[in-house]
């Protein structure tokens, strides 16, 4: 075997037979090998044919430019054919509302809680549930009803507090879910478990699923993005970071790619003074025949993921500009997102940003907002940070519908769990605050394959407990992945000797309830 | 008639001529008689029995293909044997490990059905095959020996051609209940799929087949079905529904209250005359309310929608039409990708969905005389995603053609609308996307005859009205803070 050629070991090499590492990886290895062995024989003019043969259907029709044959998602050999039935979605935008937004205050209306204020909650509704160390202590458990009053809106008449005016508007074209429900009571694992379906980190996220399964619209711009939203230092910001648009054992071909919120949405994408495009593809050319040779000896996949992303970056050296660019924008969209849409990096910017990306060909746009985490001050930080993301939402999905956008892309809004009903440290009238509640939380979808309009689902009195229809996070990523034409069940990949997928190896479905 | 002195010559041949013989016919016909009246004496009552016959019928699917080997061999010897008699001889053997084979088969078939609770029109089918092909190996043992020593040529082969239909119809049966009755066919080439099967046929939209049967027949076709009929009762189709069972009208259309059936089901459950009977789940209040509306209404079988009940559904949506396999055409489609920039995209797996045409990595480049160059892969085209694409009014002439198109994206295009009229012939059209052009009122107008088409966008362009979007702002209730 030869060794790579940043190895700087003089030693002869083992051979990856012998070493210690799953078998699957070593029959990958040897059917590259067989093939480059075979190779061998043949010539490097056939060589060249291989290369395109691993490089997967697009190269296999002799298309072995170098500039083309790297194209994203041209790694697809091994790519499922997708999706398994025809969508009513073909692209999909999740807002994730980062920190547990409180749905005792926002959309989960429970009128009765006034007479209850500050009563304790009953040991019945709480049962044996274990809290977080923050109000596990707590003496008592006074009930908080919202400080804020509702309305009712649209045609529906659906209740919405008067903390989300704007998504009031937008009420007739939601499906809100009341009884969406997770299994893990902190941030990490419950942001986890809702963006690649497990506690804990290495698991691909439903960004990466997604773009692994559907593959590319647009050849010019990443399959998944990630928007983050700039912090307000005022709220309590978790962290959020790449691991949550990680590809896991998936190629990183799959992994989300993050636009910045300040400066140049990409760094170092501009080309450096004194280097001109033509200068850089020649680079480039140069370094992915380096590549290629490294991936002829060694055989290792991921050499193609770093091609393909080296020709990715170049390409969005044009495309990324004139995504950002919101000169040619009429004013009806300032009319509508707001001017704080003309600023990188604000929530309303990220929501139109998304509707941009999702006209040209992004399968999937993730805009995160952070700051939603509550154990006090409810009454002081909750106003900020509704009004920071209510008009962007109703903006984005007016928007799209205006546009026509709506009818096959999907929108999710969601956070990674609830707040507590009962007051966590001191209540008072003006003033209490939320602890985290994973028993249930309200999410909402609207748009392609999403039936609009209605309620899912029903709480208790105490916004405490699920009763009529539980939604679970696998419940919710099935239905997601159906909205695309996707199967949960079929959608796998073989990793460590078991057919992962996004739901897990728990039972989970499609809620038929949310399709139209 | 001839043909009298033949059968009487014939069934002479046949019939025993010792006592060994006859008794050996004599138990035969006991051991048929009785097999015949197996699904008689062993009920199946769809309820689950003891775990041993359960447990030893799960061996069912084991044995079965033992016996079957065997009857498939039998012909194969006997034909075999016109060329050395030898194995000619080896036939009776083998047709006798069948009919063991058969008898045991049988045996644990009975015990899965019965143990393991499993009704149905299938299963009842599949046992009536498996008790037939028992009889018939019996009948085949004993008749072979006759016709070859008496030289009687067409009983036997008859006889053994029979069983081997026989027992592919009861095979198939048998392979329906384990993998679904689609099985065979669910990955048939869609050429084939389209000469041999009705798959055209379009999807129920009636309120009937929509909301209500599939009422009936998860919860009440076990006992009201083809396979059983309590009560005379069958609820399988509209029309047997309507006609009733043993106590008359089940249905009095207008009015749920005298409906009996409307009234069984919304007995307290634990009344005697509760339904659906024996302890299974009563119906969901929602499948309730929809079957009152429906009775209320008239209890049609054709009304689309009822007043008053939102399903969510309430605009059918167009059957999709399949479009033909071109599945041959991937080498050319491939070749259009990389010398044109834009792709055609398969819709999904499944052929018959089409394909979309994806332009936005050529975009600017793309115009009029590239999109004609697509023509030859219009039948299967269901999706033009044209927007921001240089195509002007002249891609009309292009896009009429494309006759399965169901949305039509031309956003952010020059055109004007002049000619949009040819796109009146694409009967599927669903779904046609303006914004952003220049289109006025005047061109979009004679599009209002195309029924199909539902969604036509027209945002920022001069034919949008002026009436901006009709979304309320202010609440219509408030609560008492």
């Amino acid at each position: 075997m030869k060794q790579h050629p940043l190895c700087t070991d003089t030693e002869h090499g083992h051979d990856v037979m012998d070493l210690p590492v799953p078998s699957e990886l070593k029959r990958e290895w040897a059917r590259l090998q067989t093939r480059r062995h075979f190779l061998g024989r043949t010539g490097k003019v056939l060589g060249w044919a291989a290369i395109a043969s691993l490089l997967g259907d697009r190269a296999l029709r002799g298309d072995t430019h170098p500039t083309t044959s790297a194209q994203p998602g041209s790694y697809s050999g091994e790519r499922p054919r997708l999706p398994h039935f025809a969508p009513k979605a073909k692209r999909a935008i999740y807002l994730f509302m980062s920190g547990g937004p409180s749905q005792v205050d926002l959309l989960d209306y429970k009128p009765h809680l006034t007479d209850l204020y500050d009563k304790d909650i009953p040991d019945s509704v709480r049962g044996a549930q274990q809290l977080t160390g923050m109000t596990a202590g707590q003496a008592r458990f006074p009930i908080a009803p919202s400080h804020w009053s509702f309305g009712r809106y649209g045609g529906t008449g659906t209740w919405v507090s008067d903390l989300l005016p704007y998504t009031g508007r937008i009420v007739d074209d939601l499906a809100i879910i009341k009884s969406t429900n997770t299994e893990a009571i902190n941030h990490e694992p419950a942001i986890m478990l809702m963006n690649t379906g497990n506690m804990n980190a290495g698991k691909p996220c439903l960004g990466s699923w997604l773009s692994y399964g559907l593959g590319s619209m647009n050849d010019n711009l990443p399959t998944f993005m990630v928007l983050q939203s700039k912090l307000n230092t005022k709220e309590n910001n978790q962290p959020v970071s790449s691991r949550l648009w990680s590809s896991g054992f998936l190629s990183s071909e799959y992994a989300g790619v993050g636009l910045r919120s300040a400066g140049d949405p990409v760094l170092y994408l501009t080309d450096p003074s004194g280097v001109d495009r033509e200068v850089r593809r020649n680079m480039l050319d140069a370094v992915n025949e380096i590549n290629r040779q490294t991936f002829q000896e060694l055989g290792d996949p991921e050499t193609h993921a770093r091609i393909a992303q080296y020709e990715m970056a170049y390409r969005m050296q044009t495309s990324v500009p004139e995504l950002v660019d919101l000169s040619k924008e009429p004013k009806s969209t300032w009319d509508l997102y707001g001017d704080e849409a003309k600023e990188p990096g604000t929530f309303a910017y990220n929501c139109l940003m998304a509707r941009r990306m999702a006209e040209r060909g992004v399968r999937f746009t993730q805009v995160y907002k952070r700051g939603w985490d509550m154990h006090d001050n409810v009454t002081g930080i909750l106003p900020i940070i509704c009004g920071e993301t209510d008009r962007g939402c109703y903006a984005l999905v007016t928007d799209l519908k205006q546009r026509g956008l709506l009818d096959d892309t999907l929108v999710i809004w969601a956070g990674e769990f609830g707040r507590t009903v009962y007051s966590q440290g001191g209540l008072s009238k003006e003033n209490y605050g939320r602890d985290h509640h994973p028993r249930c939380f309200t999410t909402w979808m609207t748009g392609g394959g999403v039936r609009t309009g209605i309620t899912y689902g029903e709480t208790d009195d105490y916004s405490y407990n699920v009763v009529k229809d539980p939604v679970t996070v696998r419940d919710f990523n099935a239905t997601i992945l159906h909205c695309l034409g996707i199967d949960h069940n079929k959608l796998t990949y073989n990793f460590q000797g078991l057919d992962q997928k996004l739901t897990g190896p728990v039972p989970a479905s499609v809620v038929k309830g949310l399709l139209a | 008639m001839k043909i009298q002195p033949w059968v009487t010559a014939i069934s002479d041949k046949l019939l025993p001529n010792s006592k060994a013989k006859l008794i050996t016919w004599l138990a035969s016909l006991l051991f048929s008689v009785s097999l015949a009246l197996l699904p008689w004496i062993i009920k199946l009552d769809g309820k689950p029995h003891a775990d041993w016959q359960q447990f030893l019928g799960r061996f069912h699917p084991l044995a079965v293909h033992l016996p079957i080997g065997f009857l498939l061999l039998v012909p194969v010897l006997e034909i075999a044997g016109i060329f050395r008699s030898s194995l000619r001889e080896a036939a009776s053997f083998v047709l006798g490990l069948a009919f063991a084979g058969a008898v045991l088969a049988l045996a644990l078939g009975v015990l899965l059905a019965y143990g393991g609770g499993n009704t149905g029109t299938l299963v009842t089918r599949h046992m009536a095959g498996g008790i037939a092909l028992t009889i018939g190996l019996l009948l085949c043992s004993l008749a072979r020996p006759c016709c070859i020593e008496r030289g009687i040529p067409i009983v036997y082969p008859a006889l053994l051609a029979c069983m081997i239909l026989l027992l592919f119809w009861t095979a198939d049966q048998g392979g329906s209940i384990t993998h679904g009755s689609n099985y065979l066919t669910a990955y048939m080439p869609y050429t084939f799929k389209r000469l041999t099967l009705t798959s055209t046929k379009r999807p129920p939209t009636s309120f009937y087949a929509m909301h209500i049967s599939p009422i009936f027949d998860s919860n009440c076709a076990n006992c009201h079905g083809a396979a059983k009929s309590n009560g005379g009762l069958r609820l399988d189709s509209f029309d047997l529904l309507m006609k009733g069972g043993k106590d008359g009208l089940v249905i009095i259309a207008g009015d749920p209250e005298k409906s009996l059936l409307f009234h069984r089901v919304t007995l307290p459950p634990d009344h005697k005359q509760f339904m659906p009977a024996e302890g299974r789940p009563p119906l969901r209040p929602e499948e309730i309310a929809l079957m009152k509306a429906w009775i209320q209404q008239g209890a049609s079988p054709t009304a689309t929608t009822l007043a008053g009940i939102s399903t969510g559904d309430e605009r059918p949506e167009l059957p999709l039409q399949p479009v033909g396999d071109y599945s041959a055409l991937m080498p050319e489609i491939q070749q259009m990708e990389r010398t044109q920039g834009a792709k055609l995209i398969p819709v999904s797996s499944k052929p018959e969905d089409g394909l979309i045409l994806f332009t936005v990595d050529a975009a600017s480049s793309f115009g009029d005389a590239q999109l004609a160059t697509f023509q030859k892969f219009a039948p299967y085209i269901v999706d033009a995603e044209l927007g921001r694409t240089a195509v002007t009014d002249d891609s009309f002439d292009t896009l009429k053609q494309f006759t399965q198109l169901r949305a039509l994206h031309l956003e952010e295009t020059r055109i004007t609308g002049n000619g949009l009229a040819k796109l009146r012939s694409l009967s599927q059209l669903t779904y046609l996307n303006l914004s952003g052009t220049q289109v006025t009122g005047e061109f979009v107008g004679p599009l209002d005859s195309m029924k199909n088409l539902q969604h036509v966008y027209l945002y920022n362009t001069p034919a949008q009205h002026a009436a901006s979007p009709a979304s309320t702002t202010a609440p219509i209730a408030r609560s008492t803070p």
